[in-house]
This record gives C-alpha cells, sequence and structure tokens, in this order.
C-alpha cells in the first residue's frame, strides 16, 4: 500500500508541469542570466590582462631577453613583447597596439602615450629591473664570489610583511549568487510539500476527501507522499547543482559531493516548510501557494538572492536569524565549504537544517491528524 | 427481511446556526438501490459525509454492515466505494493510472488489480481513452472516469453523490445503466441526486428531504399514493368561460382547475376515466379544443404537495 502510494506520488509529481516550470527550468534560466550577467565581472575588476609591450635595443642587454621570455611562460603573463626598431614601436604604441615601448640598455627607459595601471606596472617593472641588474652587475665588478648569495637575496620576498589569503576557496562574488540560486530551487520544495497536505486533506480538497474514504490510513499515504516529494525534490537538487558546476562552470573545488548533500538537504527542508503551511488553516488552495511563494522569496532575499550583502548585515544585526532561515542555511553551508578549511561549520548548518524540517513535518502531522472535519 | 446495510440513527448537524440534519434517519436494507432525492442544499451531501465519517455531527448513531462507522473502519471502508459530487482524480496520470491508484488504496494484489481495472475501464466504456489525460476529456467521460475509480474495488455498498451532474444525455444514460448493472450484480447503492426522472428511473426506495429533515420515505408509487394528486390533464383550449370552469370544477374527482387563457390544467384526485369525462363535458358544450395531454403524478408532485414549492428550479 505505501509502495503503491509512493509509486504514484512519483508519477504524478514528476509529470507535473508548475514542478517542472519552478524547480527545473526557472533556475537553469536564471542561472544561465547570474552566468552572462555576473560570471567574468569578477575577472574583469580583479585580474590584469597581459600587457602588450614592444622592446627597442634588445641587442644592448640580453639578459633582460632572458627576463621576458621567462616571463612569457608563466601560466598568466604579465607582459608579452615583441622585439622592433624604434621607428616601428612608436607606431604601434601611437596605434595602441601596444601599451609602452621599453629601451633596454643601460640606461633603460619607457615611453607611453597615456596613464594608467598597465603602464604604472610596467614602470615599475622596468624599474625593479634596473636596480636588480645594477645590483649584479656592481657585485660583478666588485666581489663575484658573492654573486650566487646577492642573487638569493634578491629572489627573496624583502618584505616584513607576508600577504596571507583568507580563504584557498574560489573568492569569485558571482558564486554566492550560484549558491543562493541553490537555496532558491530548494524554497520552491514548498510548492510540492504544500500539494501534499492539501491532497490528503478531506476539508481542503476533492482528492483529500476521496482518500479519506479509503482504507488506506491517512499517516500512510500522508508519508508517502512526504518521502516522494523528498524524492522528486531531491532529482530536481541534483539536476541544478549539476547544471551549475557541469554547464554554468561554477567553481566548487573538491566539495562537490557537499554541495550536492546540502542542496538535498535544503529541497527536504523546504518540502517541509510546505507540508507546514499546507497543514494551517483552510485558506484557499491558491492562496496558500501565494503564502508559500511569498516566504520562499523572501527567504531567498534575505540570504543575498537579489542583494549580495544583506546576508552579512544580518549576520551583524541579528545573528540568529540567518539560522533559522532555510534559504541562508542552505546557502550558508555551501558557502562555508568555500570559505573554511575544516566542515565544521558546514554540518552545524546542516543540523540547523534537519531540525528545521523535522519541527516542520512534526507541526504538519499534528494539524493534519484530525480524523473528522467540522466542515467540508 | 434483507439485512440492513446503512443505518442512519437520529443524526442531527449543525453548522453554527444553521442545522444542516435535523434528527435524519434512514434504514437501507441490502440489495436496494436508495434514492435520497431533495433540492439543492436539502442536505443530501451532508448525510453523505456523515455517513462516511468525514463530518462530525452533533448526535445520533451511523452503522455499516451492522457496525459503527467510524474513521479508521477500514474494514468497512474496503466494502464502500464512493463516487463524490466534485470530481476527484489526479490530472498528472491517465485514465487506466487514475483508476489503478483508486483501486490500489483498497486492493494490495496487483495481478487482481490489473483485472479489476480492465474490468471498470469497460464498464464505463473508457476503453478507448485509457492513456488519456483527465483535461483531455470532455465532462461527461470525466464523470465516467470518476465513476470507475469509485466501482473499481467491486465494493458492496457504493454511494453516488449526484453523479450526473454537468453530463450529456449518452454518458448519463451510460451512467443509469451502469447503475443498474452494478446493483444487478449484487451492489447496495445510495444515489442522491435533485432530478427526479433519474431517481425514478433506478431507485427501489426514495427518501426526500428539505431543510436537512425526511419529509417522505418510500417506493415512488408508495410516495405517489401519500398525496392527493393522481392525474393531471392539460387541454389546450381558447375563450373558456368562467361558467365553463365551474362547469369542469364541478366533474367528480376533480379537486383544481386552472386557466391561463390558452391551456386548462384540470388534477384529479382518483377515480377512472377522468380525461374522458373531460373532454365530454367540453364536446357538449362545442368548445373546440387542440392538444390534450394527461400525466401521472411525479415526484416533484409529491414534493411540491409536501412542501409547498418544487422540487427543482424550471432551469434545472
Amino acid at each position: 500500500m505505501f509502495l503503491h502510494n509512493l509509486f504514484y506520488e512519483l508519477k504524478s509529481s514528476l509529470r507535473a508541469k508548475e514542478l517542472i516550470i519552478w524547480l527545473m527550468i526557472f533556475p537553469i534560466i536564471l542561472g544561465t542570466f547570474f552566468k552572462i550577467a555576473f560570471g567574468d565581472l569578477y575577472d574583469k575588476q580583479t585580474k590584469m590582462d597581459t600587457i602588450k609591450t614592444a622592446v627597442v635595443g634588445i641587442e644592448n642587454d640580453p639578459n633582460f631577453r632572458t627576463v621576458i621570455e621567462q616571463i612569457e611562460q608563466e601560466d598568466e603573463p604579465l607582459l608579452k613583447a615583441e622585439y622592433l626598431d624604434e621607428e616601428k614601436a612608436l607606431e604601434k604604441l601611437a596605434n595602441g597596439d601596444v601599451t609602452g615601448v621599453i629601451y633596454a640598455g643601460d640606461d633603460m627607459s619607457l615611453t607611453v602615450s597615456d596613464t594608467g595601471i598597465e603602464q604604472s606596472v610596467l614602470r615599475v617593472f622596468i624599474q625593479q629591473y634596473s636596480t636588480k641588474a645594477g645590483i649584479i652587475k656592481e657585485t660583478l665588478a666588485s666581489d663575484p664570489s658573492k654573486l650566487g648569495e646577492v642573487t638569493k637575496a634578491l629572489m627573496a620576498d624583502a618584505s616584513p610583511n607576508h600577504a596571507e589569503p583568507l580563504t584557498k576557496g574560489n573568492t569569485d562574488f558571482y558564486i554566492e549568487y550560484m549558491y543562493n540560486l541553490i537555496a532558491m530551487v530548494a524554497m520552491y520544495g514548498s510548492i510540492t510539500g504544500l500539494h501534499i497536505a492539501v491532497g490528503n486533506q478531506a476539508n481542503l480538497s476533492p482528492l483529500g476527501a476521496r482518500k479519506c474514504c479509503s482504507p488506506t490510513p491517512k499517516a500512510l499515504s500522508t508519508l508517502a507522499g512526504i518521502i516522494g516529494s523528498w524524492l522528486v525534490q531531491a532529482v530536481c537538487m541534483v539536476i541544478c547543482v549539476s547544471f551549475t558546476a557541469f554547464v554554468l562552470k561554477t567553481d566548487y573545488g573538491k566539495n562537490l559531493p557537499y554541495v550536492y548533500l546540502a542542496a538535498i538537504l535544503g529541497g527536504i527542508t523546504g518540502v517541509s516548510m510546505g507540508f507546514f503551511v499546507g497543514s494551517i488553516g483552510r485558506m484557499k488552495n491558491s492562496m496558500k501557494v501565494a503564502i508559500c511563494m511569498t516566504g520562499s522569496m523572501l527567504c531567498c532575499f534575505l540570504s543575498g538572492l537579489m542583494m549580495g550583502n544583506i546576508k552579512g548585515w544580518i549576520a551583524m544585526k541579528f545573528p540568529v536569524f540567518n539560522n533559522l532561515n532555510p534559504a541562508a542555511l542552505v546557502a550558508d553551508s555551501i558557502s562555508s565549504l568555500n570559505l573554511y578549511t575544516g566542515h565544521e561549520r558546514y554540518f552545524t548548518k546542516l543540523m540547523y537544517m534537519c531540525g528545521i524540517s523535522a519541527v516542520f513535518i512534526t507541526l504538519g502531522l499534528i494539524l493534519t491528524r484530525r480524523r473528522k472535519y467540522a466542515d467540508l | 427481511m434483507a439485512n440492513s446495510v446503512v443505518k442512519i440513527d437520529n443524526i442531527v448537524k449543525r453548522y453554527g446556526e444553521l442545522l444542516a440534519l435535523d434528527h435524519f434517519s434512514l434504514d437501507i436494507k441490502e440489495g436496494e438501490v436508495f434514492g435520497l432525492l431533495g433540492p439543492n442544499g436539502s442536505g443530501k451531501t451532508t448525510t453523505i459525509n456523515c455517513l462516511l465519517s468525514l463530518l462530525a455531527y452533533d448526535k445520533g448513531d451511523i452503522e455499516i454492515f451492522g457496525k459503527k462507522m467510524t474513521p479508521v473502519s477500514y474494514d468497512i471502508k474496503k466494502k464502500i466505494g464512493i463516487i463524490m459530487q466534485n470530481v476527484a482524480v489526479f490530472d498528472e496520470l491517465t485514465v487506466y493510472e487514475n483508476i489503478d491508484y483508486f483501486c490500489g488504496l483498497y486492493i494490495n494484489d496487483k495481478k487482481l488489480r490489473k483485472q479489476y481495472v480492465e474490468d471498470a475501464i469497460n464498464f464505463v466504456g473508457l476503453g478507448d481513452f485509457r492513456k488519456f489525460y483527465p483535461k483531455k476529456l470532455s465532462g461527461g467521460l470525466l464523470r465516467r472516469l470518476n465513476i470507475a475509480c469509485g466501482i473499481a474495488h467491486k465494493p458492496k455498498l457504493i454511494i453516488l453523490d449526484e453523479p450526473t451532474v454537468a453530463v450529456d444525455p449518452q454518458s448519463r444514460n451510460k451512467i443509469l445503466e451502469g447503475i443498474e448493472s452494478l446493483n444487478r450484480d449484487g451492489a447496495t447503492i445510495i444515489y442522491t441526486s435533485h432530478y427526479m426522472e433519474e431517481v425514478e428511473q433506478l431507485c427501489t426506495r426514495i427518501a426526500i428531504m428539505d431543510k436537512g429533515k425526511k419529509i417522505a420515505e418510500g417506493s415512488k408509487d408508495e410516495l405517489k399514493r401519500m398525496i392527493k394528486n393522481t392525474e393531471t390533464v392539460t387541454v389546450e383550449v381558447l375563450g373558456l368561460t368562467q361558467s365553463m370552469l365551474d362547469e369542469l370544477s364541478a366533474l367528480p374527482h376533480v379537486y383544481d382547475v386552472k386557466y391561463d387563457g390558452q391551456k386548462a390544467v384540470i388534477s384529479c384526485s382518483g377515480g377512472k376515466h377522468n380525461l374522458i369525462r373531460i373532454l365530454d363535458t367540453l364536446q357538449k358544450k362545442e368548445v373546440s379544443f387542440g392538444r390534450v395531454y394527461s400525466e401521472l403524478p411525479t415526484l416533484n408532485d409529491v414534493f411540491l404537495e409536501i412542501t409547498g414549492k418544487a422540487l427543482r428550479d424550471k432551469e434545472d
């Protein structure tokens, strides 16, 4: 009997158009939009392109060519040089084909036609090169035996301050939108949970009344519905995470299995929330759907789906709220995988999700346990 | 004497101030087709919902198959088939799947269930539509699907709550024939409707309800015998004088004459050859008349005479 109910619950849910639209198609469209809108914003703001440079008189300083060639072999080289005579180099500079013209030799100089970050970088680069080359030459002239020691010292970082990144994870803020997108899909699970509550109560739907007339216990049919919805929601979450990971190329590092787990648990929380809302009172179905959708979107808004910094603001002002907001819990749990080396925070968030789901399901079952109705 | 299948004893159901069922009692015997007839809002569906233990009631007792009916009387529920007024099917499941789903709530054995589902599909004539989704079905076919979902598990007691509302004549006939067939196969039927023709055609015993009360009960002949009217003669005739109307009123067994200038409606109580006597009187006075027809009393006449109002509106 239970498996029969579960089988048809899965079948009807997977064929429900609104479920396919809201839980599969809409997130794919929104995720693609995020990718198009924000995908390369971080790169544009934080990363510098290779600087195209013309070098004149390289024959005067063969060591400089060696240095340039080493730089060019790096993954993201600082500059790309062309070795030209002065006339062609200046022509390219005038045409904007190169950012600057470096005159190699003892009196190294730089000619630029504009001011900006790239020009400043070139200036700092030739200053550092000139300084270090001068020291090496002076060492060779005065005491060649100390050349190795001097070179080693020059290679070392002279600064007493050492930059240590806060995280080894992806610091691209765009990725936060993807976490919130996953949270949003999890919250939309509330619609399927809502239908379970409505579809099993005689005073809320003809289908519920019809089921209540059958010899199948209400608890069994409700439980089959809830588990069916959890499974369907889990499939939707897997599709959503897979789409962001493999199609939109969101970098989850080595944490993808944990992301799946958090997303599925988030989906279960969403379904449970919907079941609870569906169990309250005798409002029209459309009203309950509206409450679920509004509640879901509010949770997503407060977790940063529309305004990236709102979650941080809430964390400062009402720190407890982020542990009660299911959407924030989903986004935070995935975010913690990226930002923290350990999994303590991740599992704490998962525990909160389990707790909230248990509360919603228990309250929902209590509210729907009534066996006879005063009015139909 | 046949066993009682349903026994409703003195049920009282209130919706706030409104008394929906007022000390209502019924005793339905095995093998009967029992009709609950009454206008909209008379308490038919409330009776059914109380009977099924969906609705809480304020007073009284309900027994089905000799046992007290409660929401957890699963052994009783197994024997009941319910066809509700509102179609209750899954939009996302096909005709076959819907019937299989509801049948599966009663029958665990897959093989047996498959046979039962096929029987139900053939019974309601939806063989060509088994892979259709409900939204693709007409109103009549949808009602038939609703019935198939309710009777697929071969119940001993079948409750049909206004199953022919908004159904085309072809589907209505199919449904009524099906109900008669189910009864021939041994099922006890409870049929609620405000269509008196259906109730007259189908039911072996009828209870007429109004304002939550049972106002009459019996076979259709017993009910008709309860009232004064036994025959109504209608004559299309122009220009009847008051003296002529008085003469008609004075005929034996005639107790009421109404005339609107175009037709005379003459109500008779008992007696034989009323029609012949009326026509003889008109011919003797050389009154020419058009169409003449004689009607035996209907359940509507019964309802009209008992309550002073028509059973249903003319537009119905």
